[in-house]
């Protein structure tokens, strides 16, 4: 299963949606992809998790999605644990697991391509609806359930190394400017916006 | 930290306007969970690391929360990361309650704590979060309302590290 069909699978399925990637490349991938202007490309690993999850706590009837890899769960994997205890039913998480750091370019592995399961780490934190898939049909029947309806889903997609987001132009949008695209779109449909913007 | 000054530091943060707290409890300030707990202005989010803690506020903040996030002090190490590639490098504010463990006018400070204690102040000045130590509750309302207008304006974190009375 490449990432990338997986991703291009998703962007017609988002409609209201909040979409939250960490950096790697699904973030170029899903950048390239999706214009959605409720997309929040992160440029770091390690904390799309947890700002998603911020996000969903604070507009509770909003469904919030987490792109992330197995390199940035890795990270800071206390975020299952607080994520499961934080009584949201509005997120739905899916990692892209190709057990590589791909980032190094010399693909050393992640623990995943060890012993790590990160679906049973996800249950053992306490998220229950943690489930791998492996193929294309499998991600497409888990994708259709956890963008629509309530719950806290924890999706692991077990796909292919691929080197295919080096041939795509990166974002050339930088985090503020992505920040304010990404509030601005918050106010468009919540008819709020947080409390630093306008008091210029 | 006697039972009145945890009930005006919390009284402050919610007519400042503070409705999110994302926290890891400590010592020295935890006598205002409960009472944020039992407070309907706050949504409380505990977290099993300062990382995650860090991003949870800057998460609400961007869903139109005003943050705040809660840790000891050596907590500002442990998300130093965070703090820098999220809330730093977004520009998203967030008000960082730290409970200055090991701090100079730390009432109970000890061997143990004092070594990252020292550092705090300087680890904040690195990070250039702009920061505030609060030794007693003379103005505590009136800091935690300047924090939250420099944190809005800075757009970027602010922190209020607590110590003296609070230590207490």
């Amino acid at each position: 299963m490449k990432r990338y069909d997986c991703l291009e699978y998703l962007v017609p399925l988002i409609t209201d949606h909040l979409i939250v990637t960490s950096q790697s490349g699904q973030r170029i991938e899903w950048g390239h992809l999706s214009k959605h202007d409720g997309n929040l490309l992160l440029g770091e690993m390690g904390a799309a998790l947890a700002v998603a999850a911020g996000i969903a706590a604070a507009l509770p009837h909003r469904r919030v999605i987490a792109l992330e890899s197995d390199g940035s769960v890795l990270l800071t994997l206390s975020s299952l644990a607080t994520v499961a205890n934080l009584g949201i039913d509005n997120l739905s998480v899916f990692v892209f697991d190709n057990g590589a750091y791909s980032g190094t370019r010399i693909s050393e592995p992640t623990a995943t391509s060890g012993r790590t399961d990160l679906a049973e780490v996800a249950l053992g934190a306490g998220i229950e609806r943690s489930v791998t898939v492996h193929d294309l049909e499998a991600f497409k029947r888990q994708a259709k359930a956890a963008l629509g309806g309530k719950g806290l889903n924890f999706i692991v997609c077990k796909v292919e190394e691929s080197l295919l987001h080096r041939d795509i132009p990166r974002p050339d949008v930088d985090l503020q400017e992505n920040k304010y695209k990404f509030v601005r779109y918050i106010q468009a449909t919540e008819g709020k916006l947080p409390p630093f913007i306008g008091r210029g | 930290m006697e039972a009145e000054l945890a009930k005006r530091l919390v009284g402050g943060l919610g007519d400042a306007g503070i409705d999110f707290m994302s926290y890891l409890p400590e010592s020295r300030l935890s006598q205002i969970l409960p009472l944020m707990r039992s407070d309907p202005r706050f949504r409380l989010a505990p977290a099993a690391s300062e990382t995650d803690a860090v991003s949870i506020a800057v998460g609400a903040t961007l869903g139109g929360k005003q943050s705040a996030c809660y840790m000891e002090s050596t907590g500002i190490f442990v998300s130093s990361y965070q703090l820098v590639v999220v809330a730093l490098h977004l520009r998203v504010p967030v008000l960082l309650l730290v409970g200055h463990l090991g701090g100079f006018d730390d009432q109970r400070n000890s061997f143990l704590y004092s070594l990252p204690g020292r550092l705090l102040l300087p680890t904040l000045d690195a990070l250039h979060i702009e920061h505030t130590v609060v030794k007693n509750g003379d103005e505590i309302e009136g800091d935690i309302k300047t924090a939250v207008r420099t944190m809005n304006a800075l757009r970027e974190p602010v922190a209020l590290v607590f110590t003296g009375d609070f230590t207490i």
